[in-house]
């Protein structure tokens, strides 16, 4: 499907109080000269966002004023992700040391950029904090997943899938589950102490990209290649239901703290090329609650704040940062 | 920047392109496989992403009648690291057709088959394209092998004679950001009448026992 015919059609499907609401960009950050941002995580209050940038440098702004909160380099070695804790006093960074082997990952503290544990993990291509701060989940780009303890800096559990890796994970609110979006099509539950497997749902047909719990942790919430949003039930790894599919890939889904909504950032149909369509979604109907697209811009990342979804775009050298609702 | 005339005279030169007659291709694969001979050491992985799709037919023809780009045979055998043949593994193989873009709803150019006594594996299918999207991505063939008592091999298949390589894939593999070896691009022979081109590829698959 042509994806202005898409577009179309979905404004048509469209009920009359959603074609009101819009994004509005209410903040922009200047990059300095010459860095384009290759990676970004918006903090879950919405008031920090962190960049990897092309200098091998991490940033972190505030998406408040706009300005430059604090710079983080190691030595040249490039930083390989980046993640804030749930309730954002933590920015962990894990920093490439020996190519597509080891990192070394350091948690700082936000308010005073000091380091307060650093260790030497795997590869990492993407991590996530448990909800008390106590666990990250650590994946590198297709084989080892892993969940270690933040105070010891030791590895709980290896939970790798038995091929192709994770692309996504996410805690439970209570901090007992890990549910993993992983590259052989399945979406997987572990217990987050012992990594021991809770259920494995097999429903995808293409790989999970994103995966996330509902807040009260009764459901899993998943999308990807398949460009459906699936509601699963953890304990049983069955898809409950699913929510219309859209002409693009899922690419990252977030959870309202009310667990009504879902915010879902979409790709092109067919490859990863363009990240320009958000949409907001009723959890519990299916409405379409907000539907965003802008041609030109790429969404980097972004949080339910308050009553409206906060995300940061890039255009031009510039990151905005956006409100819909 | 190279012309492609440029590009296919130093691969030449390098050997990253074989032309042969019909009659004598198979005979200077071989000698080019045997003078190769390489180690039995793990194929090396590279990322499964994107777009593996699960429930794929078994299938070996993944050209049909008419599908624009350079018909590609993909062959070799699949070993274990002791340097013996492991008859009961099963590769999947996925890619982009010639513009660059993966079949997400269909089947189109994926494939399953399962080695035989001597395994020995091959696919019919066309040289796939780059990324429309600009990006660094060589061309590439996705592979996932499985056979029981083997630790599941992930990896990709990189051609010699990939634009961005310039005709040095030794020197030039990292241009592709997914590539941390050399070991992953292979020469690609075209044989054929000039009207009717064919390329040829081997890759011997290496597993490792569990």
């Amino acid at each position: 499907m042509n994806i202005k015919v898409a577009a179309l059609t979905l404004v048509c499907c469209l009920p009359a109080a959603a074609l009101a609401q819009s994004g509005r960009q209410v903040q922009t950050i200047h990059l300095p000269a010459g860095v384009t941002v290759q990676y970004g995580t918006m903090s879950r209050a919405g008031t920090m966002f962190a960049t990897i940038d092309s200098d091998n440098v991490v940033r972190v702004w505030s998406t408040r004023s706009g300005e430059l909160l604090q710079r983080l380099a190691d030595g040249g070695h490039p930083p390989a992700d980046v993640a804030f804790s749930p309730d954002g006093r933590y920015l962990a960074v894990a920093f490439e040391f020996v190519p597509n082997e080891k990192s070394v990952l350091k948690i700082l503290n936000v308010d005073s950029w000091k380091v307060e544990h650093e260790f030497a993990g795997p590869d990492v291509f993407g991590m996530a904090f448990s909800m008390d701060n106590r666990r990250l989940a650590l994946t590198n780009f297709g084989s080892v997943t892993q969940i270690w303890d933040v105070e010891t800096s030791r590895m709980l559990a290896d939970i790798s899938p038995p091929f192709g890796g994770s692309t996504s994970f996410a805690f439970s609110g209570d901090g007992k589950w890990l549910a993993t979006a992983d590259g052989d099509g399945h979406v997987r539950v572990f217990e987050a102490a012992s990594g021991k497997p809770r259920s494995s749902g097999t429903e995808f047909v293409l790989e999970p990209l994103a995966v996330a719990f509902s807040q009260d942790n009764k459901s899993i919430i998943a999308g990807g290649g398949d460009k459906t949003v699936s509601i699963i039930d953890p304990e049983t790894g069955k898809v409950l239901r699913t929510l219309p599919k859209q002409p693009g890939l899922i690419l990252s889904l977030d959870v309202s703290a009310d667990k009504k909504q879902v915010a879902v950032i979409y790709g092109s149909a067919d490859s990863f090329a363009t990240v320009d369509h958000l949409m907001l979604w009723d959890l519990n109907t299916g409405a379409v609650l907000a539907d965003f697209q802008k041609p030109g811009i790429t969404i980097v990342g972004g949080a339910f704040v308050d009553d409206h979804y906060q995300f940061a775009a890039l255009s031009d050298n510039q990151l905005g940062v956006w409100s819909l609702r | 920047m190279l012309a492609r005339r440029e590009i296919l005279q130093k691969c030449l030169a390098l050997g990253s392109i074989v032309i042969a007659s019909n009659y004598s291709a198979d005979s200077m694969l071989f000698a080019f496989q045997e003078g190769e001979k390489p180690l039995p050491k793990p194929t090396p992985p590279n990322p499964l992403g994107p777009f593996y799709k699960r429930l794929t037919p078994v299938n070996n023809i993944l050209r049909t009648p008419g599908d624009p780009g350079l018909p590609l045979t993909l062959s070799g055998e699949v070993m274990d690291t002791r340097g013996d043949i492991v008859p009961n593994a099963t590769i999947e193989i996925w890619q982009t057709n010639h513009h660059g873009l993966y079949d997400i709803d269909g089947y189109r150019y994926r494939g399953k088959e399962r080695v035989d006594a001597a395994g020995a594996y091959s696919f019919e299918s066309v040289i796939p394209g780059h990324y429309p999207d600009k990006s660094r991505v060589c061309q590439h063939v996705h592979y996932v092998v499985t056979a029981p008592g083997h630790k599941p091999l992930v990896t990709q298949l990189y051609f010699a004679t990939d634009p961005a390589f310039e005709g040095d894939p030794r020197k030039n593999y990292a241009r592709d950001p997914l590539l941390q070896t050399p070991e992953l691009i292979r020469p690609v022979m075209l044989t054929g009448e000039p009207n009717e081109v064919h390329a040829k590829v081997r890759f011997e698959l290496c597993l490792e026992r569990l």
